[in-house]
């Protein structure tokens, strides 16, 4: 069994490092091809502000994917709530903070949908937030159809936030936030812990479905003011809104080095730097010249690139298996 | 004394990283032998047998089998050249049917034309199992509706599929209840009379004596002794294990039975499973042991009794606090432990930390205002615990899987003691564990009784339910049919009629 520990450590070690010398590969190599551009202030802000919606949604998902979960609908539930927000704001004329609300109520209905079917009915949360991702997505498309394909935002009234300093505070709060309650109270750890071994936690007297339920509501929260933002800056929603933001998510766990199935190896931190990778390639790609379509492409190859070297094969090994 | 050698092994070493795991091993097994093998975990008992079966390559030595030098490449070779071995895990395929996992691996024997007549292999599967006197289990069935002992059997069927000259049972008995050791001990009767050998694994001492007629002990990786026939003593064998002699006080010493009149935990009428309408009570400051055959309904009840199944009818109180106890999340909160029978699949997070497992059910004491948790409060709660438990670890940050089994227990019992519990359910506290942990295991059941704490010890070794409890209640089908106060003339015999 020696062996086997010892490649494992030596496995996690590598682990702890590669996320990092990813991020600094990435960051040179686009540096090289884009000849510096990449590095240009207006550049720089765009950055800033894509990686913005994608760090913010990773501070809840982070809880999501530690135990176990998964969600794939969090990008039509960010463009519904984009929508809601929107219409009630412009069209009904609610007030600012009542549409911030409402768009984090709608996303964490949404995510609350995902939770209480997998975890109630059994389903598999991936089945389950296919499901709500359907729902989402066909509510979108109907409504955007009902107002004539898209609505778009009074730049004036919306402008403060996009000020790339009031992102940073939200942003610096939220990973505060994020990192505290999920490395420095019982929630995060417990998200682990079930991921490791469901039953010994539901031994140890902890209420396993309620601390899953909280994760996808956590997230819902966290997708919910993402799409708010998103929303300010991009000044239209329309049927796409949001689109892609689950895929975006998971690239940027496995980019961080997060476990893919959660566990006690799960950092908050890991899925941070993935969040910043991710934002860095997506838009050096961009820079570089690469057509928006081809880049899903990439991405796609990357992720299973990824995961084929990360995947911690050891583990299938020591599962009891027939040997005959 | 004229007896023919068997198999041979001379020199045998076997390192995992820094660890030696087997240095020098000299073993001979001749035929008509049933030869055990004891040692406390990690002296490498298992290995041994694991590389006789080919399931692992040696790193030197050799290995002979009747002079002619064997070196299995992997465990089907093992048995082409004679040898089988069943071992300790659960090893069946419980989607697939019985006759499917008794002849795994042969599907060629009954395959024409690219179609397996599955007629012909339960047919075989099917006289295997008569033959071995497992006639109830039917080949047809699908392995997952077989309870823990049926399959363990299927088990012992497929190594019997090849018929094989050298049985290896690695702790299997561990799995097995009175059914399932019948059919093992004829098993190996009937192997000895026919002239083959079995290499025997097992924790329990009295079992080896009866079953063995020559026993090796093994100590971190070398032989210590063979003892033959009448040599053969639990006190010798237990000596030799450890390597010191262990105190007669292997149990608590006294047959002061008493406990307070207090109840603690009151299960009235209680339904579940094969429990029908069942009354049992613990007091404060009591050794409650629980016994029976495997499927008697008492490790069920030990669940039920946590809250961890819901009983039909009636219900569980927890007389201190007076609440009715319907889920762990309510039985934790009111002080009360479970150590489950299935350590690996249930007690422990086996990919976690030391520190993660035994701070797990203490979450709400460690959590400050804003529900911070101190990583300080986390590793001093967790170092006390080593400290205490005498875990045998690098540090608190260490995976349980890299763990001995012992230590893996001792880990169960620290996250309970950690939260200072009133009420402990021990569901089978000292299975797969040597002798030294168990005896620590004794002392520390022994020392919360004098703490007044109340302790339930569900258990199918009777022995240490006779030494250890102040009240035994037997299980018979669901019912309780003997309830047997402490004191020194009670027996394993007078037990048993009581059982079956």
């Amino acid at each position: 069994m020696n062996i086997l520990e010892q490649k494992a450590k030596r496995k996690e070690t590598l682990m702890d490092i590669l996320p990092f010398a990813g991020l600094v590969l990435i960051t040179v190599f686009f540096i090289i091809v884009t000849k510096g551009r990449i590095l240009r202030i207006d550049n720089l802000a765009n950055i800033v502000t894509s990686a913005f919606t994608i760090i913010l949604v990773s501070c809840g998902a982070v809880f999501v994917y530690a135990h176990g979960g998964m969600d794939f609908s969090i990008g039509s539930t960010s463009g519904l709530a984009q929508f809601i927000c929107i219409y009630m704001v412009m069209r009904l004329g609610f007030p600012l903070p009542i549409g911030i609300l409402a768009s984090v109520v709608v996303s964490v209905v949404a995510c609350s949908t995902v939770g209480l079917s997998s975890i109630l009915l059994n389903i598999h949360p991936f089945v389950a937030s296919l499901c709500v991702k359907n729902i989402t997505a066909g509510l979108l498309s109907l409504l955007t159809q009902k107002v004539g394909g898209q609505i778009t935002l009074d730049y004036v009234r919306f402008k403060g936030f996009n000020s790339v300093g009031l992102k940073a505070v939200v942003l610096i709060v939220m990973i505060a936030l994020g990192f505290y309650v999920f490395e420095k109270t019982k929630v995060g750890k417990i998200q682990k812990a079930i991921s490791g071994n469901e039953r010994t936690v539901t031994q140890a007297g902890i209420n396993v479905k309620k601390y899953k339920l909280s994760a996808y509501m956590i997230m819902g929260f966290c997708v919910g003011i993402a799409a708010f933002f998103q929303m300010t800056r991009i000044g239209t929603v329309s049927s796409s809104s949001g689109s892609g933001l689950e895929f975006d998510i998971m690239i940027a766990m496995v980019l961080g080095g997060f476990p893919i199935s959660g566990g006690s190896a799960a950092k908050f931190k890991q899925f941070i730097l993935g969040g910043i990778t991710m934002t860095i390639l997506t838009n050096g790609l961009t820079m570089w010249g690469m057509d928006v379509s081809f880049v899903s492409f990439v991405k796609g190859l990357m992720f299973i690139l990824i995961v084929s070297v990360s995947y911690d094969r050891s583990v299938m090994k020591q599962v009891s298996i027939i040997k005959l | 004394m004229g007896k023919r050698v068997y198999l041979s092994e001379q020199k045998i070493c076997k390192a995992f990283g820094p660890t030696r795991a087997l240095v020098d091993v000299d073993i001979t097994i001749s035929r008509g032998e049933v030869h055990g093998l004891i040692g406390e975990n990690g002296s490498g008992k298992s290995t041994f047998s694991s590389i006789v079966a080919g399931a692992q390559p040696k790193d030197s030595g050799e290995l002979y089998i009747e002079g002619k030098p064997y070196s299995p490449k992997n465990m089907i070779d093992a048995q082409d050249h004679g040898i089988s071995m069943i071992v300790q895990e659960m090893n069946t395929i419980p989607t697939i049917s019985v006759a499917s996992n008794i002849l795994i691996g042969r599907f060629e024997q009954f395959t024409k034309f690219g179609i397996v007549n599955f007629r012909e292999i339960n047919g075989q599967a099917n006289h295997i199992l008569q033959e071995i006197g497992a006639g109830d289990i039917k080949a047809e069935a699908m392995t997952y509706r077989l309870n823990f002992e049926d399959r363990k059997i299927v088990e012992i069927a497929r190594a019997m599929v090849s018929d094989p000259d050298l049985l290896i049972v690695d702790e299997t008995t561990t799995a097995l209840a009175h059914k399932g050791r019948t059919i093992l001990y004829k098993l190996i009767k009937k192997m000895q009379e026919e002239n083959k050998c079995v290499i025997f694994i097992s924790h329990d001492l009295d079992e080896l004596m009866s079953v063995c007629n020559c026993v090796t002990i093994l100590r971190d990786g070398h032989v210590i002794e063979t003892l033959v026939g009448r040599e053969i003593t639990v006190q010798k064998m237990r000596r030799l294990m450890v390597g010191r002699e262990l105190s007669d006080n292997y149990f608590r010493d006294d047959f002061d039975g008493s406990y307070s009149d207090e109840v603690v935990l009151d299960a009235c009428n209680v339904t579940y499973g094969i429990i029908e309408k069942l009354n049992i009570q613990l007091h404060k400051g009591e050794i409650l042991g629980l016994s029976g055959l495997s499927a008697c309904g008492m490790h069920e009840l030990g669940q039920v009794l946590f809250g961890i199944n819901r009983t039909l009818t009636g219900k569980v109180t927890n007389c201190i606090a007076d609440v009715e106890i319907n889920d762990p999340v309510v039985a934790v909160a009111n002080r009360m432990a479970y150590v489950s029978k299935e350590r690996d699949k249930e007690g422990i997070i086996i990919n976690a930390t030391i520190l993660d497992n035994i701070t797990l059910p203490s979450y709400d004491l460690l959590s400050g205002t804003l529900g911070y948790i101190s990583s300080k409060d986390e590793m001093n709660l967790t170092q006390r615990q080593i400290d205490v438990m005498r875990i045998k670890c690098h540090d608190a940050k260490q995976r349980v899987s890299e763990l001995s089994g012992g230590n893996k227990q001792k880990i169960v019992f620290a996250k309970w003691l950690a939260r200072d519990c009133d009420i402990y359910i021990l569901d089978c506290p000292t299975r797969g564990i040597d002798v030294g942990v168990k005896a620590f295991m004794y002392q520390l059941i022994y020392r919360l009784k004098k703490e007044g704490k109340s302790i339930i010890m569900i258990s199918e070794e009777l022995p240490e339910l006779i030494g250890m409890s102040d009240r035994i209640v037997l299980m018979k089908d669901g019912r309780i049919s003997k309830e047997i106060m402490r004191s020194a003339d009670v027996t394993e015999q007078a037990l048993i009629e009581h059982i079956i």
